[in-house]
C-alpha cells in the first residue's frame, strides 16, 4: 500500500521548505562594507591627531563628511530586502572618506614640517631685527609712538616663540606677523629718521679732522665728544689718549636749536670756564663757548625764518660736567660723564681746550655694522 | 511522522528567531550619545581633548560594527550592547576625568597669576629704581612701554580667568609670565649696569 497523497505532499512541502531556508542560509549575502568604513575611520583618526583640522581643514572636513553620508547611507541600504542590497554607495562614500583623509594628513605633516622650517627663520630674522633695534636705537631717542610700536612687537614675538614651542604653528605664524609689521615699520621709520639725521655727517668730519689737526699742530689736548656712541674722547697730538662713555640730553639727535629743547649742540666749542668745589651742582664742569657766533647767526635766522618762535630764546650754560655714570641720557643737554673722569680730564683740560661736539664719528654705514 | 513534521516546524521557528532578535539597540545607543553629549557639556573637548577623541572613536566603531549586524541575517546584537555599554562608561569616566583637570588647570592658572602679580610688582618697583635725570631717557620710556604691554596681558589673562576658560586662561598667563619675566630681567641688567642695587 502506497502512502497517502496527502503524506506525499507535505513530505514535499517540507522538503522545498528545507530547500528554501538551506538557500537562505547559504544564499551570499552582499558583504557589508565593515573594513572599508574601518580603514576610513582610521584614516580620519590619523588625520586628527596629525592636526588636519587646522593645517588641512577642507579635505579634513570632507573626509569627515563623507564618512557621516557613507554611514547614513549604509543605514539606508540596510532597510531593504537583505539579498537587494547595494554597498556599492557606502563603497565609493567610505573610499572617498579614507582618500581624503590621507590627504589632509600628507598636506597637514607637508605643512607643519614646511611651516617650521618657515618659522624658524622668520622667528630668527625677526629676532634678528628686534637685536639690531635694540643695538642702534635703544638710546636713540624715538617717539613714544615708535616706542611703543617696538614693545608690541617684541611682546607680540614673545607670544609667537610661545606659540612655535607649543606647536601651534599657524598661531605662531600670525602672531609673527603682526610682530613684522610692527617690527619692521619701527624699523624703517627710526633708519630713515638715522639716516637724515646722518646727512650732516660731511660737516662733522671736516669739524673732526680740523680739531685733530689743531691738537697736531698745537701738540695739545683737544676733545672730540660723538654723540650717536656716547662716547667722550680725549685727544693729545691729534692721537686718541683715552675714551670715556658719555651721557646726553635727552634729545640728543640734531643740533641745539632753543633753550630747553633738551638736545646737545653740535659744532666746534672750546673750553671758557673750569668749575669744581661750589661753583658747580655737578662735582666738577667744563663750560664750553656755546652758543658761538654760528650758533647765534643760526638761531637768528630760524626766528626770522618762523621756523622757531619769536619767542624762543637761545640755549647757554652748557658743559662737560660730573654725575655721570646712570646709564642713561638725562641732562638738559649737557655732557656728563663719571666724576673721576672728570678728576682724570681735568690734569690734562685747560680753558682754551678745543671741545667739538658731533653727531657721529663713524659714518653710517660702519655705525650700522658695528 | 508526526516528529518530523515537529523538527520542520522547529527549525522554521528557530530561523524566525535567530534572524528576528537582533533589533538595534536604540536604547543604549541613545543613552551613549546622551552621556558623550554631557561629556562634551563638560568641555572635554578643551580639557582632555585626546580623551574625549578616544571615546568619540569608539562610539563610530560601535555604530559601524551595528550597522555591520543589521547587514546579517543573524543580527545578535549583544556583543554591540556591550560595547555600547563599555563607551558609555568611558564618556562618564572622560567626564569626571575633567572635572579634577579643570581643578588642575584652575590651580595652575591661580599659581601663575599670583606669580605674575609678584614679578609685576616687583618690576613696577624696580623701574622706579632705574636712573633718571631731569628728562628720563629713551630706555625708560622702551621699558615703560613694555610695562604697560605686560599689565595689558595679564588683564586679559585674569578676565579669561574671570569668565571661567580656565585652559585659555592658563596659555594666556603663561605667555604673559614670559614676558613679565622677561621684562624683569631687562630691568634688572638695566639696574645693574648702572650701578644701582635692587
Amino acid at each position: 500500500m502506497g502512502k497517502p497523497w496527502w503524506h506525499i505532499l507535505i513530505i514535499s512541502a517540507i522538503a522545498l521548505l528545507l530547500t528554501l531556508m538551506v538557500l537562505i542560509i547559504f544564499y551570499p549575502v552582499p558583504a557589508p562594507p565593515s573594513e572599508e568604513m574601518k580603514d576610513a575611520r582610521e584614516a580620519i583618526s590619523l588625520a586628527r591627531k596629525n592636526m588636519s583640522e587646522t593645517y588641512a581643514p577642507d579635505p579634513y572636513m570632507k573626509a569627515i563628511s563623507s564618512y557621516d553620508s557613507a554611514m547614513a547611507e549604509w543605514r539606508r541600504v540596510n532597510e531593504d530586502f537583505i539579498y537587494r542590497r547595494n554597498y556599492s554607495k557606502v563603497y565609493a562614500l567610505a573610499s572617498l572618506s579614507e582618500k581624503k583623509a590621507i590627504e589632509a594628513s600628507a598636506i597637514s605633516l607637508n605643512s607643519t614640517s614646511s611651516l617650521q622650517v618657515l618659522l624658524d627663520k622668520e622667528l630668527k630674522d625677526l629676532n634678528n631685527l628686534l637685536s639690531l633695534i635694540n643695538r642702534i636705537f635703544q638710546a636713540y631717542p624715538l617717539t613714544t609712538d615708535v616706542r611703543n610700536k617696538i614693545s608690541t612687537g617684541k611682546m607680540l614675538l614673545m607670544d609667537a616663540q610661545l606659540a612655535y614651542r607649543d606647536g601651534h604653528f599657524l598661531e605662531s605664524e600670525k602672531k609673527m606677523t603682526e610682530s613684522k609689521t610692527l617690527l619692521e615699520s619701527s624699523y624703517e621709520f627710526a633708519d630713515s629718521h638715522m639716516r637724515s639725521y646722518f646727512r650732516s655727517y660731511p660737516q662733522w668730519r671736516i669739524w673732526i679732522d680740523s680739531t685733530l689737526a689743531i691738537s697736531r699742530q698745537n701738540n695739545d689736548y683737544s676733545i672730540i665728544v660723538d654723540k650717536f656712541s656716547h662716547k667722550f674722547f680725549l685727544y693729545l697730538n691729534g692721537e686718541k689718549i683715552t675714551e670715556f662713555t658719555a651721557e646726553l640730553g635727552k634729545n640728543w639727535v640734531g643740533d641745539k636749536r632753543r633753550r630747553g629743547d633738551k638736545a646737545t649742540p653740535e659744532g666746534m666749542y672750546k673750553v671758557i670756564k673750569m668749575l669744581d668745589g661750589d661753583s658747580t651742582n655737578y662735582y666738577k664742569a667744563l663750560m664750553i663757548d656755546y652758543p658761538n657766533e654760528e650758533d647765534t647767526i643760526k638761531f637768528r635766522a630760524a626766528i626770522e625764518s618762523g621756523s622757531l618762535s619769536p619767542s624762543a630764546r637761545i640755549g647757554d650754560m652748557i658743559e662737560i660736567h660730573g654725575n655721570g655714570g646712570r646709564g642713561v641720557d638725562w641732562t638738559a643737554g649737557c655732557i656728563a660723564l663719571k666724576d673721576r673722569e672728570m678728576d682724570s680730564i681735568f690734569k690734562y683740560v685747560r680753558v682754551g681746550t678745543p671741545v667739538t661736539i658731533v653727531g657721529s664719528v663713524d659714518n653710517l654705514r660702519r655705525v650700522l655694522n658695528r | 511522522m508526526k516528529s518530523r513534521i515537529l523538527m520542520g516546524m522547529a527549525v522554521i521557528a528557530m530561523v524566525a528567531v535567530l534572524s528576528g532578535c537582533g533589533k538595534k539597540p536604540q536604547v543604549e545607543i541613545d543613552a551613549t550619545n546622551a552621556a558623550i553629549e554631557a561629556t562634551k557639556a563638560a568641555e572635554a573637548n578643551v580639557y582632555l581633548p585626546a580623551d574625549f577623541a578616544a571615546v568619540q572613536d569608539s562610539m563610530n566603531a560601535v555604530m559601524a560594527a551595528i550597522e555591520a549586524k543589521e547587514g546579517k541575517l543573524f543580527k545578535g546584537m549583544a556583543a554591540e550592547k556591550e560595547k555600547l555599554t563599555a563607551v558609555t562608561a568611558l564618556a562618564n569616566q572622560v567626564a569626571a576625568n575633567v572635572a579634577a583637570k579643570k581643578e588642575e588647570v584652575k590651580k595652575e592658572a591661580e599659581t601663575l597669576l599670583n606669580d605674575i602679580k609678584t614679578v609685576v610688582a616687583e618690576n613696577a618697583k624696580l623701574v622706579l629704581k632705574l636712573p633718571r635725570g631731569k628728562e628720563g631717557a629713551a630706555v625708560i620710556e622702551q621699558i615703560k612701554a613694555d610695562l604697560g604691554n605686560v599689565d595689558a596681558a595679564v588683564a586679559d589673562a585674569q578676565g579669561a580667568f574671570d569668565k571661567g576658560a580656565f585652559m585659555d586662561a592658563l596659555n594666556k598667563i603663561k605667555a604673559a609670565k614670559e614676558k613679565a619675566d622677561g621684562l624683569n630681567a631687562e630691568i634688572k641688567e638695566a639696574l645693574t649696569k648702572a650701578r644701582i642695587r635692587f
